[in-house]
């Protein structure tokens, strides 16, 4: 209630004071990112500036300033430390360790054949309920094969278990050969760019959705979503029923696939 | 997205400051802060809040309205209805009469030891 009372009164103040409002012209492009301010036109030049002379300031360029992440542990702890996180669709759940199970890279496992060697995806898919295994960096991702339950706490008990026995156990987590067969960036790049270029966007171009890669590092992608799917309630089915499928199809070395889109910066999201 | 009760931000200023009034934007919704501490002039620090008490879809900080605003680094601490209270900080940008940076981050996806 506050923020509307002085939202009113503000307005309130500006029509007593009734000084005129410069609409002025941002002086360069926007250099980082895109405004969240809706489009207006610019009534300069027309002759309607003068008109209406309360008409909105131009619209700002909305900058991202770097976050500063906090750490999730003590620095000072010696012991295999984990949280879990469940997403907020409850699908999948990220381990997170307080120390580093795959340096640069990352592999994703899809089945319990894919783990043959690699003692830790081992270990996970002998329960009953993980279907797949992303490992990247210090992190583990389990997807279930149980979509109904929501409920993350038995089975991230589990395998928060399975995870620190596979590390205290000091084995190879992640099997050599995978690592061997992890071929470099430029390939991957070239690879996930066709695919794009070749499925990923004719396919969302319907809805007027572009996706764009960011970014190659090892073998992990970074994507946006732009155009419609930027903001689109379905942007999350999109990218994880579309887009990783085909991306894992065309490049089966593919490991995390990240998404740097602002869904809520959106200027034209399809189902607005 | 979370009702937002209240917000409050601790800015620190680098070697160029406009030294005017500090305003946000709350869902497009330009407005000046309260319980103002401090100011935007170099290498001062500017602490203000305010009650929201609604829903947030953005929230951004307003760059200056003449010169240039070298931020160092930005901390704003959250009060949500049915949330934790939570912290975010930002590291340096630098705002002038054409942009704002972005405040907003929903609060963190809940962790827990196992």
């Amino acid at each position: 209630m506050n923020f509307i009372k002085r939202f009113f009164s503000g307005m309130k103040q500006k029509d007593e004071v009734s000084e005129p409002v410069k609409v002025e012209t941002p002086v360069s492009e926007p250099t980082v990112t895109k405004s969240t301010a809706p489009e207006t036109e610019n009534a300069e030049g027309t002759g309607e500036g003068e008109i209406f002379a309360d008409a909105p300031p131009a619209p700002r360029t909305v900058l991202h300033a770097p976050a500063v992440k906090q750490g999730l542990f003590p620095e000072s702890s010696d012991g295999i430390l984990i949280k879990a996180q469940p997403s907020p669709t409850g699908d999948q759940c990220m381990f997170t360790v307080n120390r580093v199970l795959m340096k640069d890279c990352s592999w994703y496992f899809d089945s319990f054949e894919s783990a043959a060697e690699s003692s830790l995806a081992e270990s996970l898919f002998s329960m009953d309920d993980v279907e797949t295994v992303l490992v990247c960096e210090a992190t583990v991702t389990v997807t279930r094969k149980d979509k109904t339950l929501v409920d993350w706490t038995p089975l991230a008990k589990e395998i928060g278990a399975a995870i620190r026995n596979a590390v205290e156990d000091g084995q190879s987590l992640i099997a050599d050969k995978i690592i061997s067969t992890i071929p470099s960036e430029d390939t991957i790049r070239e690879g996930i760019q066709k695919v794009i270029d070749e499925e990923v966007n004719p396919g969302v171009a319907g809805h007027g959705g572009q996706i764009n890669l960011l970014a190659v590092k090892g073998n992990s992608v970074t994507i946006q979503m732009g155009g419609g799917c930027q903001g689109c309630s379905a942007a999350d089915l999109t990218l994880k029923q579309g887009i990783h499928t085909s991306f894992r199809k065309a490049v089966p070395e593919v490991g995390a696939i990240f998404d740097e889109t602002d869904h809520t910066a959106g200027l034209n999201p399809f189902f607005s | 997205m979370p009702r937002v009760l209240t917000f409050k931000v601790n800015i620190e200023t680098g070697k160029q400051g406009p030294n005017e009034p500090v305003n946000f934007s709350f869902n497009g919704h330009t407005m000046p802060f309260d319980k103002v501490i401090g100011s935007n002039e170099p290498d001062a620090i500017f602490e203000g809040s305010f009650d929201v008490n609604s829903f947030a879809h953005s929230l951004t900080l307003v760059g200056p309205e003449k010169g240039k605003w070298e931020i160092d680094k930005i901390r704003v601490d959250y009060e949500c209805e049915g949330e934790k209270p939570y912290v975010v900080n930002w590291g340096a940008v630098t705002l002038d009469e054409t942009t704002e940076v972005n405040l907003w981050q929903d609060p963190p996806v809940p962790a827990f030891d196992v």
